[in-house]
C-alpha cells in the first residue's frame, strides 16, 4: 500500500477553516497521482492505491466538511462512489487470488465449482472495471478536480 | 463482496473559526474512542461487523493523525501513531478473512450441487485461517490493556500543547 504524502504548510494556531485549504488539495492531489495509471486494467497495484488515496481523501472530507456547505457534501458523494467502485475491483482481484492459490492445492473433482467462481468473479471484475472508466472519464469530462478545488477554496 | 463502509461521526466542538489543534485533538480523540468502543464484539467474535467497524475507525483515526501529525511533537506522537498502525494492520487481516469466508458462504448457495463441494473445502481453509489470526488479535488486545494504551493515548491528546 502507498504511504500517505506528508501534508505540507498545516498551521495547529490557524483556524480550522483555513487549514482545510492548505490539506484537501493536497489529498485530492495525492489520488491525481494515480490517474495515468487507470486506462491499463491490468496495473492492479496502482488501481488499489488510487482507492487508498480516495479513501484518504474520503475521510479528510470528512473530518473538515463541516466548514463547508452541502456542495461539498455533494462531491464527497461523488468520491464515495468512486471509492466503492475502486473497492469492487479490488475485492475481485483477491478473490481471484485466492482461487487461483486453491486450484494449485485442490484435486480435479474439487475445481468445477472454483472454476465457476473464477469465470464469475473475472466478469464482474472486467464490467466494475468499465464502469470505474466510464465514471472517470465523466469526471474529467466535467472538471471535478477544479469543481472540487473551487470549493474548498471557499 | 460490495461491503461497504460505516459513516463518519459527528465531533462535538469541531468548528471552522476553531483552531486547528483543539480539533485535531477533538477528532483524533472521536475516533480513539469509537473504535475501542468495538473492542469487545471485536474479541467475541460472533458478529464480524465488529471488527469491520473497528477497523474502519482506526483506518479514519489514522488519517487523522496523519493529516494532523504536526500539531504534535515528539516520540510519543510518534509511538502512538505505530501502535494505532498495528491494530489496523492486525485487524485487517482477520477482517479480510471475514469477508471472504461470508463471499463464499454466499456464492456457494448459487453453484449446482455437483458444484459446491470444491468451494466448501475452500471456505473450510479459510475459517481454520481465521481461527489462526484471531489470536494476534487477541494477543493484542490484551497487550493494549497490559499497557494500558487507552489511558495512556487519551492522557497524550487530551492534554493542551
Amino acid at each position: 500500500m502507498a504511504k500517505p504524502q506528508k501534508i505540507i504548510g498545516l498551521n495547529p494556531k490557524q483556524s480550522f477553516r483555513q487549514n482545510a485549504r492548505t490539506v484537501l488539495p493536497q489529498r485530492l492531489e495525492e489520488v491525481y497521482s494515480w490517474e495515468q495509471y487507470i486506462n491499463d486494467p491490468e496495473r492492479r497495484d496502482e488501481l488499489h492505491n488510487m482507492r487508498i488515496s480516495v479513501k484518504r481523501l474520503r475521510y479528510t472530507m470528512e473530518f473538515f466538511a463541516v466548514n463547508y456547505d452541502s456542495r461539498f457534501s455533494d462531491i464527497l458523494g461523488v468520491v464515495i462512489d468512486l471509492q466503492d467502485i475502486l473497492g469492487d475491483i479490488h475485492d475481485s482481484d483477491v478473490i481471484l487470488d485466492i482461487l487461483t492459490d486453491y486450484k494449485k492445492s485442490s484435486q480435479s473433482d474439487e475445481l468445477l465449482g472454483v472454476d465457476t467462481l473464477f469465470s464469475r468473479t473475472q466478469s464482474s471484475r472486467n464490467s466494475d472495471y468499465q464502469e470505474f472508466k466510464i465514471k472517470w472519464e465523466h469526471l474529467s469530462a466535467t472538471d471535478f478536480k477544479q469543481k472540487l478545488l473551487e470549493i474548498i477554496a471557499t | 463482496m460490495g461491503v461497504k463502509m460505516s459513516a463518519a461521526i459527528e465531533i462535538k466542538g469541531v468548528a471552522p473559526n476553531e483552531n486547528m489543534e483543539t480539533c485535531a485533538r477533538l477528532i483524533i480523540v472521536g475516533y480513539f474512542r469509537e473504535m475501542m468502543s468495538y473492542k469487545d464484539g471485536a474479541i467475541d467474535g460472533t458478529n464480524i461487523e465488529f471488527v469491520h467497524d473497528m477497523r474502519v475507525a482506526s483506518r479514519r483515526l489514522r488519517a487523522a493523525m496523519d493529516n494532523f501529525s504536526d500539531c504534535f511533537q515528539g516520540e510519543l506522537f510518534k509511538q502512538h501513531y505505530r501502535q494505532i498502525r498495528t491494530i489496523t494492520r492486525t485487524m485487517g487481516v482477520v477482517r479480510d478473512l471475514d469477508v471472504l469466508i461470508a463471499h463464499f458462504q454466499s456464492e456457494v448457495q448459487t453453484l449446482p450441487h455437483e458444484e459446491q463441494s470444491g468451494i466448501h473445502g475452500l471456505i473450510e481453509k479459510l475459517q481454520q485461517k481465521r481461527e489462526i489470526v484471531r489470536k494476534p488479535m487477541l494477543e493484542l488486545f490484551t497487550e493494549l490493556e497490559t499497557n494500558d494504551f487507552e489511558s495512556k493515548f487519551l492522557a497524550f491528546f487530551q492534554s493542551e500543547g
